[in-house]
Parts: structure tokens; sequence; C-alpha cells
């Protein structure tokens, strides 16, 4: 099963192009999808999980018209959306056990098995009896973790998930994602590079409701390897390295400043190799889709 | 620090729209309030809508509503900070925290206080625009006097707002949570409605004036009796009780300021004190992921079915309903609905104070106070709860992604609304049972709970949910929401009440009103409101269909995009379902408009007017024309009360009286849709209209030949009562199934009566009509004097009436049980009055069950009492009968024997709420005595009373028949009611008369306050019962105090000797008056002027009383005080302070003991009248006996005065 992207657009009532002619094809398994603050994805995503409509274009997951056919969508659908809050006077475990029925788990042992299931793989069995609002910010996560695999979804989009999350949550969430049957689409939307190389296979760059790159991961790395430079400069010097190189990243280091640069070669000697990662990749893309936005 | 605070708050809320949008909107309101010729004003046409009176009713009224604003106000500027988590760096600042807090209070304040003034401004419009836009009167409209607006702002409009503002500023400081700003806004709400509660007993008048943090109430008590004059001109004074409530409230907010002053710190605010987390720091052990192995989760099997669908609506309704419960608004709300079922239930219903068992239909009447506004207020708000609450807490995105239809969590949603629509109705059952228990009283009638709370009331919730439900789908913004959903409401509540359009078929959720009974249960009511419910029902479910079209998914909310979306939505199937709604809707429609419009006639409150205007103008010149009197009546009465249907003939006969010969015959039966006349025989020959005018009921027979002068004639008249199909309003319940009373005056009339010409000058003047003044004639008009008051058409008669009614029923009319029998599975009754009696009489009929007792005279004569009442109302049957008992006493010993041998009362339902008074038959109402609790001696004995005072009427209307006169009617009602208080006063003792005099003199004063026209005097008034009834009664009262009751009555009885049963010249007030006059002394003739012929109020007051102990062991008291009295016109005008002296009682008491009755009695130490000349800080010593603790001037209140309490004061 597939879920086909062709050409799809929307344009908001205050002229903001959200999918700008958006084509992708995503296959079973972990799909990451990066992209700026402001870059579409989350328009993508709802659109996908059927909340909202396109102007045009088309949207196919295997055999079903997403835009069309949406209950037969929410019928493969787990969807934790990125901000999204919970009934404040209703416990978890209440709240899980109605949302599985509405998931269409009408048999009352098997929705209480996967329910409690559920609660303990995001550790929330201890807090199930009681009220989502007194809820802390992770749980509350966690808790939308939960509602999202409910009912052995093919389609699960998941919206910046681990933001919230401390470290050992986080953890506990990829262990989560990784144990999730491999004929099923993962989208995973995220600011956090590491996230994508650590676990999707397949993944694309959104900038400005486009797609500007995609692929799987370490293809992607491989594309630009060998091609970056890093040095480390005064601050005052940055325009000057800017204004002569393809600075694609700029970080602190112990107090310097450390530039990388995309470059067939080294721009001169002072330029030290570097061992290209996906970061690298994504700067390298935005940066250059942003020029071509520029020049064009 | 302060200052730049202060200066900020001011310049920041200057730029908000929300402080100019409070502004307009006071000022629109104030605006439209005023041009509509509203305000808080009284009654009375004659006082101006612009009065000062009204101004200040006006500015305290919105003082409270304007509660809501300074919540808005005052509840924000620390709120702000939290809400912009701006609070987390803002407090780092270098600023105090008393800087900070006085700062945003007074900055807010200020603001406040100037949007106040945006109804100042719209009021002021309003009134100057009034006049030229023409909605009211522009009579009505007095001058411009700022004055008016400044002094009740400065006591009662800012401090309110002060109070409220200071409260919710306070609260939200200190809990940072604007949730309990508003318990706060309902508490100081549930103060008012609680001191309005108990001003329903004016004994608790101080406790009214000080509990009430608006002192609407307060204002009320101290402006309820100023005449329309007066309240022109006048402000409220600083009463004592004013006074005291401004500094208690006032004090409050101090406090309140004070204590927010000394107790907020930074620290305790940014901590969220009171809203603290509930989650635990999760234990160390969880830090490590433990990646064991865990068993894989079932897999599960799907399905989408229409059984689980319905199961996970009910689902999702339980758990919003849930979430509902748990709420602390709906539990705010609730309890306060709770609160006032509770005092609803307790205190009202109270008649002179005197409480009425809690019997069922009691409690169930008492959701319809004030329990309704919270219960739709509850319904309005948590709609939209309901319907917005997964986008409020932002579930939404994945709610709408679930595999649910549409519909699901749509019916999953309404089905929470039924639930607290449900939760709603058994509330009121709880709360009335366990108000029962409580009272024990046990006598539960669950089938009327259920009846009335779910067949009913319920759907009435569920139609209003429907209503907001649609609404807020439509609106998709939760506050336009509750803007709109309580808009409509307002607006239908608006056009039914304030433009008088009360078309129910037009107005949503409305429907006819109902009585319940406990002789004929819910009654004909059945039809009209199961009607009506299901047209409105029918029209919600019409509505919540096309709501579920507009139902927003997904986050797109562009009406665009829905409306797009609702065309996908349309099915063949849900379609058919929308048209077979609207069929049946339009066809219960169809069926209302059948009975309301076409069965039964509707007119609107215009066209009624309008009516009673040109009957008026077409045929007044037949007022009084010649026409014959009847002196025989036999009638045939069959009363069908299980149709709602009576078959009666009238065999009459006639004479002429008039001297010359008549004719024709006048009839107006009036425009009636329930009675026709179906036959007319004039001796023996059927008559023909020759004038027939259906529009407005009128005819005129041509007689075959003239009567002539002295000549007498038969007249047969056959009328039919049915009742087709159901009313717009009303209770259409003269027959009814069990306890019909219809009226002798269900046989037409001759000729024109002025019954019913409109009455209001400005309404006769809209339509073209003189002012009318009085509608009896002067008592110089012969033709007047020679008819009697109550029926024109005949002179004493004698009477006879055969009833037939249902075989378990009892039928009665006037007159002498003759024989009673069966036939054709009926029950007939034939009675015969002996002798002669005025042509007054009635049909009844029901169940009933009968006690009986006998009165015996000193003389030997004997009189059968019987009490004619409903089976279970046997709780007071005694005190009907001690009633009728100490009447036949106290009137054959003082004024003159009865003339019947027999008294019954009978008992119907409360469709109407009085007792009159027929010949040796009283109907008296079931709403009025047979269910009042008089476990409390202090409480009057009102059915003694009222039945002593019917009985009155047997002599002073049946035994004396007034002559058609200005001033006559004080010969029935003023005597009756007189009479009446002797009886209660020889049965009950002294210690009755002071509560019982009180009540009368509250409702001559506020009913005077009220007038439209001019206030009369005892000698010439035609309509104000506040005059024949509560003046007439204190005035014959002091009277007899003055002179002696033996004198007194004893003139009376010679006026009983001179008229009684007597041919006309009927009396007229100067008779009266003339036997008045003569058991007068001279020197006493001052009061009868004052009193009969003219309009005079007392003002005494006690100032200060001083014991000393004399070496006897005695104590002579020096009492200071002042005494005044006041001339007024009828206009309310102060004429005159004569300074000519009055006799006034003085007196000294000890402590209040218990009479045997176990009833409160002032126990005197000395009490002497005194002439007393005008003047203030008088002083007079007396001695006495005991060490005595109250002293006073007038001390019983035997004289009219508008301030009777102040009349004692505590002896020092």
């Amino acid at each position: 099963m597939t879920l086909e992207i062709t050409n799809l657009n929307k344009v908001y009532p205050n002229g903001v192009h959200a999918i700008n002619d958006c084509n992708l094809s995503i296959p079973t398994g972990m799909f990451g999808l990066l992209g700026p603050n402001g870059a579409g994805k989350s328009s993508l995503m709802r659109t996908i999980a059927t909340l909202q409509e396109a102007d045009s274009g088309s949207i196919t997951l295997g055999e079903v018209d997403v835009l069309r056919e949406k209950d037969r969508v929410r019928r493969l659908l787990g969807y934790l959306p990125q901000e999204f809050g919970v009934y404040p006077k209703v416990t978890a475990e209440t709240m899980l056990d109605h949302i599985a029925s509405l998931k269409g788990i009408g048999v009352r042992s098997e929705r209480r098995a996967i329910v409690d299931g559920l609660l303990d793989r995001v550790n929330l069995t201890t807090h199930r009896k009681k009220q989502l609002g007194t809820f802390s910010g992770g749980m509350k996560q966690r808790f939308g973790i939960a509602q999202a695999l409910l009912g052995q979804p093919r389609l699960i989009i998941v919206d910046e998930p681990t933001a919230g999350l401390d470290p050992t949550e986080r953890n506990r969430f990829h262990n989560l994602l990784s144990e999730i049957g491999e004929n099923t689409i993962v989208i995973l939307s995220t600011h956090i590079v590491e996230d994508v190389t650590n676990l999707c296979e397949n993944m694309a760059i959104i900038s400005q409701g486009q797609v500007i790159a995609r692929g799987n991961p370490s293809e992607l790395v491989r594309g630009v390897s060998g091609r970056i430079w890093s040095k480390q400069i005064d601050k005052a010097e940055l325009p000057v390295y800017e204004a002569d190189t393809d600075v694609i990243s700029t970080r602190l280091k112990a107090g310097r400043t450390e530039i990388h640069v995309y470059a067939d070669a080294a721009p001169d000697g002072s330029f030290a190799p570097v061992a290209a990662d996906l970061e690298d990749v994504y700067f390298h893309h935005i940066k250059r889709h942003e020029g071509q936005l520029i020049t064009a | 620090m302060f200052l730049e605070i202060f200066r900020f708050e001011l310049s920041y809320r200057l730029r908000r729209p929300a402080t100019w949008a409070y502004f307009g909107l006071l000022l629109i309101f104030g605006a439209f309030l005023a041009v509509a010729g509203g305000g808080g004003g009284g009654g009375s046409e004659k006082a101006f809508v612009n009065s000062a009176a009204s101004v200040s009713g006006t500015l305290i009224t919105f003082s409270i509503f304007g509660i809501m604003i300074a919540a808005a106000v005052m509840g924000v500027p620390v709120y702000r900070d939290v809400e912009h988590k701006v609070q987390h760096y803002y407090f780092t600042y270098p600023i105090t925290e008393r800087g900070y807090l006085l700062g945003r209070y007074a900055g807010s304040l200020v603001w406040l206080l100037f949007i106040s003034l945006g109804l100042h401004v719209g009021l002021i419009l309003g009134y100057l625009l009034g006049p030229a836009l023409g909605y009211e009167e522009a009579a009505r409209f007095g001058p411009l006097n700022l004055w008016h607006y400044v002094q009740p702002t400065l006591l009662f409009y800012w401090p309110n707002l002060i109070l409220a503002g200071t409260l919710f500023f306070a609260l939200v400081a200190l809990s940072r949570k604007v949730i309990i700003s508003y318990v706060g806004g309902v508490l100081l709400f549930i103060g008012y409605l609680v001191s309005l509660t108990l001003s329903a007993d004016i004994e608790n008048k101080f406790w009214t004036d000080i509990l009430d943090p608006f002192a609407l109430g307060t204002f009320g008590n101290i402006t309820k009796y100023w005449t329309p004059v007066e309240q022109n001109v006048l402000t409220a004074p600083l009463s004592e009780n004013l006074l005291i409530n401004r500094l208690i409230w006032g004090g409050l907010a101090a406090v309140l300021l004070l204590f927010t002053l000394f107790r907020f710190d930074f620290q305790r605010f940014l901590s969220g004190r009171g809203r603290r987390s509930k989650v635990k720091p999760e234990g160390p052990g969880m830090v490590a992921t433990p990646v064991v192995e865990k068993a894989r989760l079932p897999i599960p099997q799907l399905q989408f079915s229409g059984g689980l669908f319905l199961r996970q609506a009910f689902r999702q309704g339980w758990i919003e309903f849930r979430s509902i419960l748990r709420s602390p608004y709906f539990l705010a709300m609730i309890v306060g609905g709770i609160l006032f079922l509770f005092l609803d239930g307790f205190l009202g219903n109270r008649i002179y104070g005197t409480p009425t068992l809690p019997t069922t239909y009691s409690l169930l009447e008492a959701k319809n106070g004030t329990y309704v506004i919270f219960a739709f207020i509850i319904l309005i708000f948590f709609t939209g709860e309901v319907v917005h609450r997964d986008r409020s807490v932002g579930f939404d995105q994945i709610a709408d992604a679930l595999p649910v239809p549409n519909w699901v969590t749509y019916a999953g949603k309404f089905m929470a609304m039924c639930l607290v629509s449900v939760f709603l109705a058994t509330m009121v059952m709880v709360v009335g049972v366990l108000s029962q228990t409580f009272q024990g009283f046990f006598d539960y009638q669950f089938g009327t709970y259920l009846t009335d709370l779910y067949l009913f009331e319920l759907p009435r919730y569920l139609q209003l949910a429907m209503l907001a439900f649609f609404v807020h789908i439509m609106v998709n913004k939760k506050f336009m929401g509750h803007v709109i959903s309580i808009g409509v409401w307002v607006l239908l509540f608006g056009l039914n009440d304030v433009a008088d359009i009360n078309y129910n078929l037009l107005l949503y959720n409305y429907r006819p009103g109902y009585v319940i009974s406990d002789m004929n249960g819910f009654g004909h009511f059945y039809a009209s409101n199961n009607a009506f419910n299901l047209y409105w029902l029918l029209l919600g479910s019409i509505l919540l269909l096309i709501g579920n079209y507009f139902w927003a998914r997904g986050t797109e909310d562009s009406f665009r995009t829905r409306l797009r979306v609702a065309r996908q939505r349309i099915t063949r199937s849900n379609l058919a379902v929308l048209a077979l709604l609207t069929v049946l809707w339009i066809t219960t429609g169809s069926f209302i408009y059948h009975n309301v419009s076409v069965q039964n006639t509707y007119t609107t409150v215009k066209e009624g007017e309008q009516f009673r205007a040109d009957y008026e103008k077409k045929y007044s010149h037949y007022l009084g024309i010649d026409q014959p009197k009847i002196t025989d009546i036999v009638v045939h009465a069959d009363l069908f009360p299980e149709d709602r249907r009576a078959h009666l003939e009238a065999n009459v006969r006639l004479v002429n009286r008039t001297g010359a010969p008549i004719d024709s015959l006048h009839l107006s039966p009036g425009v009636n849709d329930e009675r026709t006349i179906t036959a007319l025989r004039y001796n023996g020959k059927t008559l023909e209209p020759s004038l027939n005018d259906k529009k407005f009921g009128y005819r005129i027979y041509a007689l075959p030949a003239p009567l002539d002068s002295g000549q007498t004639a038969t007249l047969d008249m056959v009328v039919d009562v049915a009742y087709e199909g159901f009313p717009n309003e009303g209770f259409g319940s003269d027959v009814v199934a069990n306890g019909t009373f219809l009226n002798g005056s269900v046989f037409s009339g001759f000729a024109y009566s002025g019954g019913g010409e409109l009455e209001s000058d400005l309404d006769r003047k809209k339509y073209g009509l003189e002012p009318k003044d009085y509608v009896s004639p002067p008592t110089s008009d012969l033709r007047a004097r020679h008819t009697m008051l109550f029926n024109g058409d005949a002179d004493y008669v004698t009477y006879e009436a055969t009833v037939s009614t249902a075989p378990d029923q009892i039928a009665l009319s006037p007159g002498y049980l003759q024989r009673s029998w069966e036939e054709d599975g009926r029950k007939y009754y034939h009675y015969k009055m002996e002798g002669k009696m005025d042509a007054f009489f009635n049909f009844s009929s029901a169940r009933y069950a009968v006690a009986r007792d006998t009165w015996r005279g000193d003389n030997g004569d004997t009189v059968a009492i019987e009490i004619y009442h409903h089976p279970t109302h046997d709780r007071n049957l005694d005190r009907f009968i001690d009633g009728v008992r100490a009447s036949m006493d106290y009137y054959s010993r003082h004024f003159s024997p009865y003339q019947d041998r027999q008294m019954r009362i009978l008992e119907f339902p409360r469709y109407a709420n009085f007792a009159q008074s027929f010949p040796n038959t009283v109907p008296y109402s079931e709403g009025f005595g047979w269910n009042a609790d008089f476990s409390d001696p202090d409480d009057t004995d009102y059915v003694f009373n009222v039945t002593a005072h019917e009985v009155a009427h047997q002599w002073w209307g049946h035994q004396i028949t007034p002559s058609n006169t200005r001033g006559a009617n004080q010969i029935s009602e003023s005597m009756a009611e007189y009479a009446a208080l002797m009886v209660l006063r020889e049965t009950y003792g002294d210690a009755v008369v002071p509560k019982f005099l009180k009540y009368e003199v509250d409702r001559y004063l506020s009913g005077r306050a009220g007038e439209s026209k001019f206030e009369k005097t005892l000698l010439d008034n035609d309509t104000q019962s506040y005059v024949w009834y509560r003046k007439g009664g204190s005035i014959l009262f002091a009277l007899q105090d003055y002179i002696g009751e033996d004198t007194l009555n004893a003139a009376f009885a010679r006026f009983l000797d001179d008229f009684a049963f007597q041919p006309p010249p009927y009396a007229t007030t100067e008779d009266w008056y003339g036997y008045i006059q003569e058991a007068t002394p001279d020197s006493l003739r001052y009061f009868l002027e004052d009193s009969f012929e003219g309009i005079v109020l007392y003002e005494n007051r006690a100032r200060k009383a001083v014991v000393t102990e004399r070496p006897d062991g005695r104590f002579d008291v020096t009492l200071t005080f002042d005494s005044d009295k006041v001339r007024y016109d009828g206009n309310g005008t102060e004429l005159e302070r004569p300074t000519r002296r009055n006799l006034i009682e003085i007196g000294v008491f000890a402590e209040d003991g218990t009479n045997e009755d176990g009833m409160t009695e002032k126990k005197p130490l000395f009490v002497e009248k005194r002439w007393i000349t005008p003047g203030a800080g008088q002083t007079v010593t007396v001695t006495v006996d005991e060490r005595p603790v109250k002293a006073g001037v007038d001390p019983y209140s035997k004289l009219i005065d508008r301030v009777p309490d102040d009349n004692l004061v505590v002896v020092e």
C-alpha cells in the first residue's frame, strides 16, 4: 500500500500558499517529513488526515481516494496532531476506551485489553484513573500517542510527537514506533533531524509548500558527502564568508563560530572536510530553495 | 509606582474597544428603554416615565445587571497578566504589590464608573426624543432634572458597581481564577434574590432592607407608598435602614479591598495557589527505559455498524454529560437554582403572611419562579459547551479524524443535553419531595410530579436545547453563540411580555399557561400543552437535522466551505426524514391553528382595545335605556362536566316599571366562543332579532306588541355552553370535568353595559374617547338609584333552579334543596329560594364531600352550615364552619337576623382566586385557604376572616342591595371588610388586629401609589378596590374604636332596618354616611370629614422614651414624639397640614406576651386617647406600675400612616 500525493494545492483565504503543487509517494514504513516552521507540513498532514479540503490535486491510499472517501480513510488512520487538548474532567482510561470504541473496537474485553496495553506502552498505567485535566505536558503527549495507535491503524500520522517529552520518554516512543508492523505507513513530521536519521527509511524536505528533496536519508547524505567544508572563524568575519562562499549553516563551538560551506572543492586551505550528515542535507536544500525563490 | 500603573491602566483601556462597546451598549439600552417609555416606575399612568422614582429604579435595576460589566471590567486587570503569561516577568520589575494592585484597581474602577454613565446618556437622550418618536404618549414624559440622575447614582448606582467590581477584583487577585469571580457574582445576585423572596412577607421589611446588596428592595420599601405626584419629584431620602444597608455593603467593599491589598503577594500569585498541580513527580525507577519485551497487543476486530454507532453515540453523550456534571459552573448554577426551588417552595405562596401547605402543585409551581431562569441559562450555556467542547479543549483534530459518521458525535452531544434536561426536570421533583418531607407533609403526588415534569416541562427544556444547539452550530463561535441564543430567548420574551405579541404559535418554546388543581388535575390542559409541545419539538428536530448538515468537522470553518460540505451531506434518506418532519410540523401547526383561531377566536391586544373602543362608540347610547325588569326566575340547567358542556334554559317573568311602553328588548351577550343563545321566546313565541350585530354581540328584538307600563310578560332564554378545541391562552374554566362554577351571567343581560369599556384614559384618548373618571352615575341620578348595583336587569326576584349533572357529582344553586333524583343515569337537584332575593346566582357541580354543622341563635333561629369540599381538603374545615358560626353570632346580634336557614360554602378549582357571596351560597376558590397551614398562631386566619367577609355580604349586599351609584360599593365591600374584622377580633382577641390592619393599610397605600386616574373617597369611589376594602375596613375599625363598637353597629342596624329588602330607590353612600354621622359626636366630625370625604394620612412618630423609677416603685415614662396629619387631593398632591388637634392614642407597654391561643400580644401598661395638636418634638409623661419596655404614639397603628413601624420606641 502506498500513499500517493499528486499535484496537491491549497491556498488559505489569507493568501498563503500552504501546499504548492506537492507530489509525494509514501511507501509503507517510517517516512520523515522535515521542514522549517510554516513550511506547510501540518497543512499537508491535516489534509491527509481528512481534516482539511484541498483546492486541487489528489491523494490516494491504495485504492482509497483520501479527499473523497473520508470515512474509509478514517478507519485506517491514527493521527496525533501537533497541538491538541483533552476533556479535562475525564480519566485517561475512560477516554481511551471511548476512542477505542469510536475507532471501531466494539468488543468490550478487546477494548479493555488494548487500552491497558497501550497505557502500559506509554507508561501511563499508574495515571490511568486520573482526570486528563491534571496531566502534565509530557503525560498529555503520551496520551496523544496512545490514542493515535489505537485500533491497528494502517496509516499513522504523527505531527511533532516528541515535543515536550524528556529523553527517556522520547526513547520509549521511538521503541514503540519501531514495533509497528511493516505494512503500515507512518508519517513523522519533526524538526529534529536526528529522529529522521535514526528512524526513517524514507523522507522528504518541505519548504514553503513544496517538496524540495526526497529519498532515503543515507542516500541524501551520500548526495552531499564530500562537498561540506567547515571552518572556525570570528563572528565579525561572517559577512565576508557569506559573500564569497555558500555558507549553509553556522553554529557556535567553544566560543568561536563554526561555519559549514557547501562546495565541490575546499574554497581554500583553511577549510576542513566534514563527514556530512542529514543536517547538512537539510540546510543545503533549504538554502538552495530559498536562493532559487529569491532569484526567480 | 501607583501613579505609573494607574496611568497605564487608564490609557490602555482608553484604546480598548471593549470599553466603548460596554459604554455604547448601556447607552443603546438606556435610549431604547426610555423611548419605549419603560423604566423603574410603578403602575400609574400619572407618573412620568422619567419620574425621579422611575429614574432611580432604572439605575438601581441596571446596577444589578451591571455586575456582568463590573465582572468584565474589574475581573480582568489582574487576570490579564495571567492570561497573557506576562506575570512571570512583570512581577520581577521593581514594583510593589500594593502599588501594582491599587493602580490596577483604581484605573479599572475609573473606567467602570465612566462606562456606567453610558446608561445616563442613553436615558436622557431617550427621554428627550421620546415625545417626538411617539412610542409612548408624549404626555407621559416629564421635564429633565439632572439631580434625579445624580442623586441615585451617588447613593445606589455607583456604590453597587463599586461593591460588585471590588468583589470581582479581589476574588481574581486572590484566586487568579476567573471562575471564582463568577461564583462571587452569583452569590451577590443570590443575596438580592433572597431579600426579594423575603419581601413576600411585609413582616420581614427590616431584613429585606438590610440584606439586599443592591438596595433595590430597600428603595422599593421607601418608595412603594409614593403617589404619582411624589414619584415624579422625589428622590429616595437616606432613611435609617437605607443608611445601614449602604454602610454594611459599602463597608464590605472596603474590607474586601483592604484584605486583598494585605493578602496579595506576587509569589503566592505566581505559584498559582488553589490550582495545585496534582501530578506527582515520576519516581526514579522510571528514568531508565525498561526495554522489557511486552506482550504484543491483541489485534482487534474492527466493526463499523449501526449498532456500534448507536452505542458510541450513547457513550459520547454520557461522557459529555459527566463532564457537565463535574463543571464548577454547572455546580454553581444548579446549586443556585436548587436554592431557589427551596426558597420559593418554603416562602412563596403566602397569603396575609400565612404559609400554604407544601402541596405537590405548589412545589411544582415553585419552578416557574427563579429556577426556570437558571434552567434556561444552564441549557443555553452548556449546549454551547457541548457543541464546542472538542474545539475549545483542542481535541477536535483527534476527534474529527476518528472513523465515525457525523451523526454519532452529533447525536451523542445532543443526547448529553437531553440528559441535562432530564436532570433539570428531575431536580424539581427531588427538591419538591425533600421540601415536603422536611415540612412533615407526606402526601406526595408522584403522578402529578411525573406528568408535570416529564410531559409538560421536559419538552420545553428540550426545545430550548434544540434551538441553542442549532444556533451554536450555525454561528460556530462559542461566545457569539451564547449571545445569539440568549438574544433569541430575550427577544421572544420581549415580544411576548413587552410588545404584547402573544400568539403562541409564533413564539418558539411558548404554549398556553395551565394550572394544576387538586380538584380537576391537569384538566383540559393536556390537549393544548401536548399539541404545542409536539409542535415545537418537531420544529426543534428540523433545526437539529439542518444543523447536522452544517456541523463543522475538520479545521476549516469558513462559511463557504461549510456550505459546500453541507451540500455534500444532503442525501436522499436524510432529506426524506426532513420532509417527513416538516409535514408533521405543519400538520401539528395547522391543528393548533384550527383550535386556536378557527374553533376559538384569537384577538391581539391591539385588536381587543380597538374592539372595546368601537363597541363603546357604536352602542353606548343604549346605556340605561328603558328595559323591563325581571321579577321571577326559573332555571333548568343541565351540566355535562365530562363533555365540558352545558344546556341552560331560564324562564323569567318581566315587568315594565318605567312608566312608558317598551317596544323592543335589547340583549348584549357579547362575543363569546363557548356561549350561544340558541332560542329566545317572548310570551311563548320565538323572537327573531331585528338587529343582530354578530361582530359586537348586540341584539335588538322588536316586541310583537309594546309592553305597557305595569304589564308583565314571560321570557324564555336558552343558552348552550360548549368548549371546542383549545384557545391561545386562558383557562375556559366555567364548565370543567370536576369543579364547574357557572355564573348566572351566562344568560345575557339587557341593553348596553359599560363593563367592557376601556379604562385607561391614555388608551381612551388613543381611540378618540373621552376620559372616564367614573363608571357609575352620581347619587343624584334617579334612574341609577332605582337600579341594583350587581344586577341592573332585576329587582328582588323569586328564584328556582333545577340543575342536573354527572351521577357522581353534586350540583348546587342558591335556594333550598327541594328534591334530588336520578334519571337517565344523571343526577338532578331542584332548588328553590324562600321569599325574594337579588338576582345573583350560580351553578356549581363537583365530586364533593360535605361537612355539616348547625348554628343556633339566642332567639332559637337555626342555620344549617354545609361545606362542599374536595374530599382531601378537610384540614381547615373547622375554620370555615367556625367562621360561619361566629359571623352568624355577631351579625345577628349587632345588625339584624339572617334571612335564610342555611349557609353553604362550595369549593371550586384554583383557576381563579376569590370567594363570592351569592344568596346563602359562597363559592370559594381551592387556592384560598383549603390548604393553608395555620399551625403558627401568629399567622392570620384568613380562611376564617374571608368566610366572615363573605357571610357578611349576606347582610351587606343581599339584605341591603346597594344602588348603581357612585360610592355604593362601599356599602357592600367596606361593610363586609369591617364586619369580618370585628368577627375576627371577637373570636381571636385584640392581638389579631394589628397585623391584619398592617396588611390592610399596606395594600391601601400600595394601591393608591399605582393609581392611574385619581384616588376617590369612601363616598364616591366606584372602581378602586384598595379604597373599598382596605381603606374602608381600617377607617370603620378606627371609627368604632373612637365612638364604640355598639354605637356604630346600632347605626348600621338602623340602616339595615330602613333599607333591607326594600323596593327602590336602593341605598346610596349618602344614606350610609347619614347613619354614620348621626352616631358620631361633633368632636369627632373632623375624623369623618378626613376619612370619608377626603384623603388624609397621619405622620406619627415616636422619637424617644425615657423611664425614671419613682420612690414609690412606680415608673415615670416621658415620651417624645412627632405628630402630623396631611390632607391630599386625589392625585396625591399635598393640600394642607391642618393644625387642628386630633384624638390620638398614647401607649406604654410591657414586654410582649402571648394570649391564650398562643398569639403574640402587646401588654399595655397605659393606653389613652389624647387630644394632640400637630407638631414635632412633643412630650408627654405618664406613670405606670410595671417597668415599661416600649412606648409610642398611635401604638396600634389604628390611623393610616405611611410609616407605621416608627410609632413605637424602646424605652431607655
